[in-house]
């Protein structure tokens, strides 16, 4: 079914990564209080609108807001009931009409990865965990084509312990992919090892001798560039990232996560300037920010993600719809798309 | 396992739950000495799970990096707690004496802050509650 009103809304709540995305957005949005390090507001609690954007299509169209609630990653890890509060206030004050909320970021996991704010909401929250995993796994199976492993592999993917993980290895097992290398322990090591993975005690083991590894740990820095192979793609889900320290030139860091958006999808100057600042350049966007976009725009109460795990028809939903609304998973490096040619290629520093 | 003398099972029973709902596991697969991230697989951002749903349970506040706080307290002025993230023989002393339900012989020369969540045990947590909560009653 699809949403009958002519513009459906969504919100996108997302913080600042830091002090510089702090001040920008909040001189954006005249607030030189806020710039400077104070929560000011009448309860210290105001948030930021960020910046609209719309996608129409096929007659239809979908309106979204991004709301910046005001305090930086070590606050929001500090008190997860500050978080909760910020997140509810700011939605409070988000235009009226919004039927869908996403979660940027670390909102997508303090409280409960979005099931406490559910509990307080009538909308249905969801972490931008599927789309996410959707894009991870398409991606992932578009640069081991390129690199010429699929389906045999190997294929490694860090993080199998986590939400976005878990999921991407369970769909490029559904597509077949022949020997996916991930790091687990305990029961999780168990189950993957049920599940016919091959499993490493330590991310260097699984990495070893793998041309294509998949990023998606829930902590940055795991994984030191000299246990990659020459030559090696990292598809890097992770933020902060997956390497511990810069890579040497043969091994290719792409996004792991970049989603192209069909052509009726308008964001603006603001809506640009924070793309960039979150990461992703021109002509991509976050995944998991599509998510809530794609909810509204086809009037789904449901959300694909919400808790510990992302169900696996939840997976195929998104990319049904992900598909039929003109998003297209893309390899991209330094805010640029890489073709599958251009990713085959022998990188530089080869031999 | 049955649990040490001194533990409340019924706090502790609450606290397994949480491990369990946080993590996706069954409740026979938490064991009170489990080590969090080795045995049950826990990953950062699962352990800030485990706190909230312990918060919640319990209607208290965990400070964040709790344990590593409550190991520099006794440190004097000018004494370091770690050199270029090693811990230093003063905290490791710390340490031990704040995390009793980790084997001494963990607690080695060389260990590094980044490795202190691997020490962790479901029993840290547990102690942990009680600690706050007796604190707080």
């Amino acid at each position: 079914m699809h949403a009958r009103d002519p513009h459906a809304r969504f919100a996108f709540l997302v913080h600042p990564l830091g002090d510089a995305a702090r001040r920008v957005a909040a001189l954006r949005c005249a607030r030189p209080g806020l710039a400077f390090g104070r929560r000011d507001g009448r309860d210290g609690q105001d948030s930021l609108r960020l910046c609209r954007l719309l996608l129409r299509h096929e007659g239809r169209a979908v309106e979204g807001v991004v709301v910046s609630v005001p305090a930086l990653p070590h606050q929001l890890l500090e008190d997860q009931d500050l978080a909760l509060r910020l997140m509810r206030h700011a939605l409070a004050h988000a235009d009226g009409g919004v039927r869908t909320v996403g979660l940027g970021s670390l909102l997508a996991v303090v409280a409960g990865r979005g099931v406490e704010l559910q509990r307080h909401l009538w909308q249905p929250v969801t972490t931008g965990a599927a789309a996410t995993a959707w894009a991870a796994a398409e991606n992932s199976r578009a640069a081991a084509r390129a690199l010429g492993i699929w389906p045999r592999g190997p294929i490694a993917l860090l993080g199998y312990g986590g939400t976005v993980g878990r999921a991407v290895a369970e769909q490029l097992q559904e597509w077949g992919i022949e020997d996916l290398r991930v790091v687990a322990r305990g029961p999780v090591a168990r189950r993957a090892a049920r599940a016919d993975m091959q499993v490493h005690a330590r991310a260097e083991g699984a990495v070893a001798s793998c041309p294509l590894v998949v990023g998606a740990a829930t902590t940055g820095g795991i994984l030191d560039p000299a246990a990659l192979r020459h030559g090696a793609v990292l598809l890097d889900v992770a933020i902060p990232p997956t390497l511990s320290s810069r890579p040497p030139a043969h091994v290719r860091v792409l996004a792991g996560e970049a989603l192209q958006p069909p052509g009726g999808y308008r964001r603006g100057l603001w809506g640009r300037l924070y793309h960039l600042m979150a990461g992703y350049g021109p002509q991509h966007l976050f995944a998991c920010l599509a998510e809530p976009l794609l909810m509204a725009l086809f009037d789904r109460r449901e959300p694909f993600a919400q808790g510990r795990f992302v169900k696996p028809e939840a997976l195929r939903d998104i990319r049904r719809l992900g598909t039929e609304a003109g998003f297209r998973p893309v390899l991209a490096r330094r805010w640029r798309t890489v073709t599958p040619d251009r990713l085959g290629r022998r990188p530089r520093g080869s031999s | 396992m049955a649990l040490p003398a001194d533990v409340d099972p019924q706090i502790y029973a609450v606290v397994a739950d949480c491990f369990a709902e946080a993590l996706g596991l069954d409740d026979d697969e938490i064991e009170f000495d489990s080590k969090v991230i080795d045995d049950l697989g826990a990953e950062s951002l699962d352990l800030l799970d485990i706190v909230y749903r312990l918060e919640r349970a319990f209607d208290i506040r965990i400070p964040r990096s709790g344990i590593e706080r409550a190991s520099r307290e006794g440190l004097e002025e000018g004494e370091s707690y770690e050199v270029n993230g090693v811990l230093t023989e003063k905290a490791l002393t710390r340490l031990t004496a704040a995390m009793p339900e980790v084997p001494p012989e963990e607690f080695k020369p060389g260990l590094k802050a980044s490795e202190i969540p691997f020490l962790f045990r479901v029993a840290t947590f547990y102690y942990l509650v009680v600690k706050i909560k007796e604190a707080q009653a």
